[in-house]
């Protein structure tokens, strides 16, 4: 016994047998990717910026200004201002903004937007976000239905 | 002829085996620290403050913020306070997917911790391997609440969605191959004489010292005291799953090392288990809209990655908590520090802190 570990000392075989991990490590695959050249896939529920969208089939504003995603906004990056529609029924949307310099990405406006099944309000895929001005993260309606603007510099 | 003076080192904020920015002030005499001045507050962000204006649901992504690196088990925490000061039940298919990632979270946080506890002390493969096994969980997440990190994964009453087609397979498949790379870890790790020299008797931190600073988790554990909450007060449906508390006697440094990796084999048989049994059905439980939970006071612990992790909710029956508080582990294990470290030598500071294994957003809220 106590000459098998005088032995395992000299050999140094714990060092060995890491060393053997190690080699067969380098044999397996690439779990990493080349980020700009390549990216990964993402979960359909990933959470990225959230974005307006209007309805795919009719291409109609699906907002009713009911501002319950506002109000549930922890950071308060939401800001919504609506009018009475003219016939007196609902709202008219005047303006959607949301600070992308302060939301969280938290998903949770996203909960109680009233139309179903298609919520007006959704956390889009985008996430390449640079830029050299802050105001360019405060996103209106349009930028919100269309995706921020993306400009590319070259080389 | 020769003049010896004590010696005031400042380590920190900015140091990479800090885990955050945690700064110390030691006071060496040659190699040797004599005393420890914690410098705490750097990512001070008053939470507490903040949560009494905010109502309940909003309250949630801020919880992730605290400990990030296992924000499941705040998640988990808070939302589990909430219920208990409401009275609702959740549904069990809910309880049982919360287990499910609330272990798979213990893993990944686990993982975490030996990485970088390895990098601090030397040993640079471990981390590489420890995160490549850890993606594999943060892809889990990804497809279950969509995000890497921030999960605000659950909700007051149950959870937003249900798992994700083909999820449950996925998680089989990482309990199936989890196992075989911890071995991996081990060997590289448990028998290397690097290693043992460098953790063994290193941050002895006896058990009434632990019972005295109010230390819980593996560094309570490593002490002899048999105290893990999953066991002590059942919370959720623990009392369901067949799992042992590892428990061991010498105190340092190498004995919490064989904990966390004996717990991250407990969390595979959890999950096992939890995914063997997942019950059909709702996973949300009707609550109201506006949650206003009856007036009163509620105190409710999960045990976290790093030890008892507490809220405390007094509510006024409105729909924001009039007082909130967090009861964060790594702010109390780190005040064991100093203690920890009285007498030992410089490197083994950092090894100290590995092994505390503090998260700094957690201690300065
Ligand atoms: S994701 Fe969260 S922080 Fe961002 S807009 Fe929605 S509710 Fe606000
Ligand atoms: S919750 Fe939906 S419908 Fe209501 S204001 Fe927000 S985006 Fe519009």
């Amino acid at each position: 016994m106590i000459f098998g570990n005088l032995l395992r000392k000299f050999l140094l075989l714990e060092l060995w047998q890491g060393m053997w991990v190690t080699l067969k490590n380098q044999f397996r695959p690439h779990i990493t990717v080349e980020y700009p050249r390549e990216t990964l896939e993402f979960a359909p529920r990933f959470r990225g910026v959230p974005r307006l969208r209007r309805d795919p089939q009719t291409g109609e504003e699906l907002c009713i200004s009911c501002l319950l995603c506002e109000a549930i906004c922890p950071t308060e990056c939401i800001s919504i201002v609506s009018e009475k529609k003219a016939d007196g029924k609902g709202k008219d949307l005047v303006s959607f903004t949301i600070n992308y310099e302060r939301c969280c990405f938290c998903g949770l406006c996203v909960d109680p937007c009233p139309t179903k099944p298609i919520t007006a309000i959704y956390m889009s895929h985008d996430y390449e976000f640079a830029g050299y001005d802050r105001d360019v993260y405060v996103a209106d309606r349009r930028e919100l239905v269309d995706g921020l603007p993306v400009k590319l510099y070259d080389r | 002829m020769f003049r010896t003076e004590m010696m005031d080192i400042n380590m920190g904020p900015q140091h990479p085996a800090t885990h955050g920015v945690l700064r110390l002030k030691l006071l060496l005499d040659g190699e040797t620290v004599t005393d420890t001045d914690v410098i705490i507050g750097y990512l001070h962000r008053g939470v507490e403050k903040l949560c009494e204006t905010k109502n309940y649901h909003m309250i949630e992504p801020y919880t992730d913020r605290l400990d990030y690196v296992a924000a499941m088990y705040e998640n988990l925490g808070y939302v589990e306070t909430v219920e208990k000061l409401m009275g609702v039940k959740v549904p069990e298919r809910a309880e049982y997917i919360r287990v499910i990632t609330a272990e798979l979270q213990r893993i990944a946080s686990h993982l975490v911790w030996l990485g970088t506890h390895a990098l601090d002390i030397g040993a640079m493969t471990v981390f590489f391997y420890c995160f490549r096994e850890r993606e594999i969980i943060l892809d889990l997440f990804e497809a279950f609440c969509g995000a890497r990190l921030t999960y605000n994964a659950y909700r007051i009453g149950g959870l937003p969605w249900d798992l994700p087609p083909g999820w449950t397979d996925r998680a089989r498949h990482f309990v199936k191959i989890f196992p075989e790379r911890q071995k991996e870890y081990d060997t590289l790790l448990t028998k290397n004489r690097i290693w043992l020299g460098r953790t063994k008797g290193v941050g002895i931190l006896r058990a009434e010292d632990a019972i005295d600073f109010g230390v819980t988790g593996p560094c309570l554990r490593s002490a002899g005291v048999d105290y893990d909450l999953r066991k002590a007060h059942p919370y959720s449906v623990y009392d369901r799953f067949q799992f042992d508390v590892p428990v061991t006697y010498n105190c340092d440094t190498y004995d919490r090392y064989l904990i966390r990796m004996e717990e991250m084999r407990q969390s595979t048989r959890i999950v096992e288990q939890a995914l063997d049994h997942l019950p059909a059905g709702e996973v949300m439980a009707k609550v109201p809209k506006r949650i206003k939970p009856p007036a009163g006071e509620v105190y409710h612990t999960v045990e976290g990655p790093r030890g008892e992790l507490g809220f405390y909710i007094v509510s006024q029956g409105e729909d924001k908590p009039y007082r909130m508080r967090f009861r964060s582990p790594s702010f109390v294990n780190l005040q064991a520090l100093p203690h920890m470290i009285r007498g030992s030598l410089v490197a083994d500071v950092v090894a100290v802190i590995g092994t505390l294994d503090i998260v700094l957003g957690d201690v300065d809220r």
